[in-house]
C-alpha cells in the first residue's frame, strides 16, 4: 500500500471500525444519494468500510475515488449516526462522514486521481478567481450584482458574496444589501474579492483552496476588515471551519450569518416587514445550515415575521433526509443525481400543496428551480423574501 | 467465476439489468460482503462475491435466475443487509442479487388495509407515507430504521411488538417469488394476494419464509395494515433482584390485556453493562438489579384501563416504577440503541472499542431462569479465553400475546480490530454452545435472526430431526443445481452427488 493510504487509514483507523463493526446503516434512509440510488457503495458505512479494506491492503484510493464523488456533504449521516447518538460522549466521538470523504477526495487528487468535471470546473476556477457558474464569470465582475446600489468598497464589515449568488443569483446579495441598508446596519464591500475556496476543498483540491484562503485573508487584513457577513451557508462552513484550520488562532475575524443578523434585527424591531406576501410556502433547511449547524431556527423566525405568508413547517429532524442535491461537488461531476434529489425533495414539498418552497441557500435554489418546474411550485430565496415584504425589494 | 469485460454472463446481466446496475469493482464486492453478525474481518476477502446485480423489477430477477440456474453460478441475496445471521453473506463468490432499487409502494388498499410494496423497502420510510392516511405496517424490529421488507421476509423476521400485532410471518400476506430456476410464483394464504386466512392447498407463505435466501427471492409484498395506534403506555420498572423482575413479567404476559403488545426483561448482568458502560443511562440506585418494561398500543381509553391493570399487577410484585419521562424516553430510544457499538471493557476494565452482538434462541418462560446462567457460563469462558469478548448481559421479550415463549437474547462485545483466528474458533464454538444449551431447555436455536451461521447451523439437524430431511428434499427439489445461497443451513447435503458443492 502507498504511503499515503498507509498514513490516511491509520488516521481514520479507529472511526472506520467504529463504523464498520456496527453495520447497522441507519443513515442509509437519510442519506439523500442513497435515496435516489440505492446504492450500497455509496453509503456513509461504505465510505467508512473502505478505510477497513485499506488498512488491510484490500484498497487503494485509485478503486474507490469516483465512489467517493457521490456525496453532498449534507451531514445528515452523522446526525442518524447511532454512535453519535448515544455512546460518542464516552469517548469524545462523533462519526466525520464529511471530513472522511473530503479526506479521501483531497488523498486522491494529491495521488493525481482526478474526475474529470473536478477537475476542470477547478482549474476555471484557479483561471477566474471565481467557480465557472456562469458565463462572463471574471475578477473585472464580481461586484456587478451591486450596480445602482451604492455600496462602498471596505470598511471594518464587509459582505461576502459567494459565487453562485454573485454571478448567477444577483437578486439574492442585492436583497441582502436593501435589507441590511433599511436596518441602517453598515457594510462595504470585500476589495478583492476571490472564491471562498470551499468548493476546491470539498472536491479535494486542498492546496488551491488555502491559496484562495490566504488571498482573502491578506485581502481583509490590508483593507480592515473584522466582521465578514456571508448570505450563503457553504460560506459559513468554510469560513468557520476550513479557515480556523488552516490558519489557527491568528483567524480572529468574525463569521457573521445573515440570515441570523436578519433575525436579530426583526426581535430588535429595526426591521418590520409589513407588506403582505400572498403564498403557500413551506421551508427547505439549507443541509450545512442545519444539519452542520444546527441553525433552524433563526430562519422560521424570519418567515413567521412575513405577514399574508400561509406556512406549512416540516420539523427540521424530518428535513435531515431532505437535500437538494447540490453541495460537495455533486452538481459539477453527476448533475443527473442531483437533480433526482432535488426532484425528491419537491416531491415533498409538492405533498403539501404549497406554491413556494423557500430556501436560504443559492446553491441549492438552481437544481430546487429545475425540480420545481414541473411541479409548478417556485422557489423563492428568503432574503428575496424579506426584502419583498419590507418594501424595498430591489 | 472470473469477473472480466468480456465475460459474455457479464455481458449478458448488463443486457438484462442495464451497465449502471451491474457492479463489478472492488468496492462494490467489499461492500456487500458483510452484515453486523459477527464477521472474521481479517477473512474479509473470503466472502466476497463476483460481481452484484441491482435488478429493477421482478421480471429482471427472474432473468438474472433463470441466467445464473442455466450456467451454474452462485447467487445471494441482499436486503438490507442489516441481518444478525450470515444469510446475506457470500460464502461461495457468484452473484449478489441487492433488491434496494425495489423500494416502491405500488398499492395502498384503504378499503381492505393492504399495502403492496417492493421488497427493497424499508418499514420506517413506508411508515412515514402510510401515517399519512392514518395507518400503520407494524413490523418494529430493532433494525426497523434499516432493514427492509425482503429481508425480514427471508429471515421471517421478530417485531418487538409482536405480541400485540404479530411478527412479519402474520404481516405479510403475500408475496411475489422468484424461484432458483427464475419462475415466478405467488405465495400466500391460497393464491390470493390480500387473503388472510386460507385452507386451499399446502401453506406455502411459511416454506418462502426464512429460508435465508436459500429458496429464491421474494421482490413484492402485499402486507396487513393497522390503524395508527392513538395511545402509547411504555412502563418501566426496576427490582432489586432478578427473580422478582421475572415472576413480575410472567404475570404481565399472561394477564391476557388486549393491548399488550410486548414486554421486556433486564437481567443483572445488562443492568449492570448499562450502568457501566451506557452514555444514556440514567443513575438508578445500587440496589437496582433488574429491570421489566412493557409496551401497550391501541385507543387511549382501552389503553389507559390495560395500563392500569399492568401497573396494579407490578405494583402487587414490588416493582418500582421509573416514571413517566425515563419510561417514555428509554421506549422511544429503542431504535437507536440496537447499536452501542463503540466500548467494551478488557477483564482489566480497559475500555477498547467493540462492537455489540446478539445472540438469541427461543425459550419458554420456565426455562428462562437456567438458560440465563448456562449462557452466561459461556460468556464468560470466552471472556477467560480472550480479552476480545466482553458480557454484555441478557434481555428475554416476549414472543406472543400468552406469554409462552420468549425471545432470548445475550449480547456479547467483540473487539474486531484483535479478532484472530484462535479468538474466532472460539467463538464459533461458544456459539455453537449457546445453541445446544437453547435445545437443551426445549427451545429452539433462533427466534429471529435464523440460525445458519457456523456454529450454531451444526445443530439444526438435531432441532429439527425429520425436518431436516423434508429441507433437503425440498432444496434439492426447488434448486436442483445448489445456486441459491450455496454453504447455508447444512443444504449442501442435499447434493451428495456434486460433492457438496454447486
Amino acid at each position: 500500500m502507498p504511503d499515503p493510504e498507509k498514513r490516511f487509514a491509520e488516521e481514520w483507523r479507529d472511526a472506520a471500525y467504529n463504523c464498520f463493526s456496527s453495520g447497522h446503516k441507519f443513515c442509509r434512509e437519510v442519506c439523500p444519494v442513497m435515496q435516489v440510488t440505492g446504492n450500497e457503495s455509496w453509503s456513509p458505512t461504505a465510505f467508512h468500510a473502505n478505510v477497513v479494506a485499506m488498512e488491510q491492503g484490500s484498497l487503494e484510493v485509485a478503486d474507490v475515488a469516483a465512489d467517493y464523488v457521490n456525496c453532498t456533504g449534507c451531514g445528515a449521516c452523522e446526525l442518524r449516526c447511532p454512535n453519535s447518538l448515544f455512546t460518542g460522549d464516552f469517548y469524545r466521538f462523533r462519526t466525520r462522514t464529511v471530513d472522511l470523504v473530503k479526506g479521501v477526495r483531497s488523498l486522491a487528487v494529491r495521488q493525481e486521481v482526478h474526475q474529470p468535471a473536478w477537475r476542470r470546473w477547478n482549474e476555471l476556477t484557479a483561471e477566474r478567481t471565481h467557480e465557472p457558474v456562469a458565463d462572463g464569470v471574471s475578477q473585472e465582475r464580481v461586484r456587478d450584482w451591486a450596480q445602482g446600489l451604492d455600496l462602498t468598497v471596505g470598511g471594518e464589515t464587509i459582505l461576502f458574496v459567494d459565487c453562485e449568488a454573485a454571478f448567477y443569483r444577483p437578486s439574492v446579495p442585492r436583497s441582502v444589501a436593501c435589507v441590511l441598508g433599511l436596518a441602517g446596519y453598515g457594510f462595504g464591500l470585500m476589495n478583492e474579492q476571490w472564491c471562498c475556496g470551499g468548493p476546491a476543498a470539498e472536491m479535494g483540491y486542498e492546496e488551491q483552496a488555502r491559496r484562495f484562503a490566504e488571498h482573502n485573508l491578506a485581502d481583509w487584513r490590508a483593507s480592515g476588515v473584522r466582521r465578514v457577513l456571508v448570505l450563503d451557508p457553504h460560506d459559513y462552513i468554510t469560513f468557520t471551519e476550513d479557515y480556523p484550520k488552516y490558519f489557527g488562532e491568528a483567524f480572529d475575524i468574525e463569521v457573521v450569518l445573515v440570515v441570523e443578523l436578519l433575525a436579530a434585527l426583526i426581535r430588535e424591531g429595526r426591521l418590520a416587514p409589513h407588506v403582505p406576501v400572498e403564498r403557500t410556502v413551506t421551508y427547505h433547511d439549507p443541509c450545512r445550515l442545519n444539519k452542520r449547524k444546527g441553525i433552524w431556527q433563526e430562519p422560521r423566525e424570519i418567515l413567521r415575521a412575513i405577514p399574508g405568508l400561509t406556512f406549512h413547517d416540516v420539523d427540521r429532524v424530518s428535513q435531515w433526509s431532505y437535500c437538494s442535491g447540490a453541495g460537495g461537488g455533486l452538481a459539477v461531476e453527476k448533475p443527473e443525481l442531483t437533480a433526482k434529489i432535488s426532484e425528491m425533495r419537491m416531491g415533498k414539498a409538492a405533498e403539501l400543496g404549497v406554491d413556494t418552497l423557500v430556501t436560504a441557500c443559492p446553491w441549492a435554489e438552481r437544481p430546487l428551480t429545475a425540480a420545481g418546474e414541473a411541479r409548478s411550485i417556485g422557489v423563492v430565496d428568503l432574503h428575496e423574501l424579506l426584502a419583498e415584504s419590507l418594501g424595498v425589494a430591489p | 467465476m472470473t469477473v472480466t469485460l468480456g465475460d459474455p454472463v457479464v455481458e449478458e446481466l448488463r443486457r438484462i439489468l442495464g451497465h449502471d446496475h451491474v457492479l463489478t469493482g472492488k468496492a462494490d464486492r467489499l461492500n456487500r460482503t458483510r452484515v453486523p453478525a459477527p464477521f472474521p474481518v481479517h477473512r474479509w476477502a473470503e466472502r466476497m462475491p463476483d460481481l452484484i446485480v441491482m435488478p429493477g423489477s421482478t421480471g429482471e430477477v427472474a432473468e438474472v435466475l433463470r441466467l445464473a440456474h442455466a450456467h451454474r453460478i452462485p447467487v445471494v441475496p441482499r436486503d438490507g443487509g442489516t441481518g444478525l445471521t450470515d444469510g446475506a453473506v457470500p460464502l461461495r463468490g457468484g452473484i449478489v442479487v441487492d433488491v434496494k432499487r425495489l423500494n416502491q409502494i405500488k398499492e395502498i388498499d384503504l378499503d381492505n388495509r393492504t399495502c403492496t410494496v417492493g421488497t427493497g423497502i424499508n418499514a420506517l420510510k413506508l411508515n412515514e407515507v402510510l401515517s399519512r392516511h392514518g395507518l400503520l405496517y407494524p413490523d418494529d424490529p430493532a433494525s426497523y430504521p434499516c432493514s427492509l421488507v425482503g429481508g425480514r421476509i427471508g429471515t421471517s423476521g421478530w417485531s418487538l411488538i409482536g405480541s400485540r400485532y404479530g411478527h412479519t410471518r402474520d404481516l405479510v400476506l403475500s408475496f411475489d417469488h422468484v424461484l432458483p430456476t427464475g419462475r415466478v410464483i405467488h405465495v400466500g394464504d391460497g393464491i390470493g394476494r390480500k387473503i388472510t386466512k386460507s385452507s386451499s392447498g399446502y401453506q406455502l407463505k411459511h416454506l418462502f419464509m426464512g429460508h435465508q435466501g436459500t429458496l429464491g427471492i421474494a421482490t413484492e409484498a402485499t402486507l396487513k395494515l393497522f390503524p395508527k395506534p392513538e395511545a402509547e403506555f411504555s412502563p418501566f420498572w426496576a427490582f432489586d433482584d432478578y427473580d422478582s423482575a421475572y415472576r413480575t413479567v410472567g404475570q404481565l404476559a399472561r394477564a391476557g390485556v388486549a393491548t399488550f403488545a410486548g414486554a421486556v426483561l433486564f437481567d443483572e448482568w445488562k443492568v449492570a453493562y448499562l450502568r457501566r458502560d451506557d452514555e444514556a443511562y440514567i443513575p438508578q440506585p445500587a440496589s437496582v438489579k433488574a429491570l421489566v418494561c412493557a409496551a401497550l398500543y391501541g385507543y387511549e381509553d382501552e389503553v389507559r384501563a390495560g395500563g392500569s391493570r399492568l401497573m396494579r399487577i407490578a405494583r402487587s410484585m414490588g416493582a418500582r416504577y421509573l416514571g413517566d419521562e425515563i419510561s417514555q424516553g428509554d421506549w422511544a430510544a429503542r431504535h437507536d440503541r440496537y447499536a452501542t457499538p463503540l466500548h467494551g471493557r478488557t477483564r482489566s476494565g480497559q475500555v477498547v472499542p467493540m462492537s455489540w452482538h446478539c445472540e438469541d434462541a427461543s425459550i419458554n418462560y420456565t426455562n428462562l431462569p437456567a438458560v440465563r446462567l448456562a449462557w452466561h457460563e459461556i460468556a464468560d469462558r470466552l471472556r477467560r479465553a480472550s480479552d476480545v469478548f466482553d458480557d454484555w448481559g441478557m434481555f428475554a421479550y416476549t414472543n406472543g400475546a400468552t406469554g409462552a415463549d420468549y425471545l432470548t437474547e445475550i449480547d456479547i462485545g467483540i473487539w474486531e480490530q484483535r479478532l484472530d483466528d484462535a479468538a474466532w474458533a472460539a467463538w464459533v464454538s461458544a456459539k455453537r454452545d449457546l445453541a445446544a444449551v437453547a435445545l437443551a431447555h426445549g427451545g429452539s436455536i433462533s427466534a429471529c435472526h435464523g440460525s445458519c451461521r457456523e456454529g450454531e447451523v451444526d445443530l439444526v439437524p438435531e432441532e429439527l430431526g425429520g425436518g431436516f430431511d423434508v429441507m433437503l428434499a425440498i432444496k434439492r427439489a426447488l434448486d436442483p443445481h445448489n445456486i441459491m445461497n450455496p454453504g447455508k443451513y447444512l443444504l449442501d447435503r442435499a447434493y451428495p452427488d456434486q460433492d457438496g458443492s454447486p
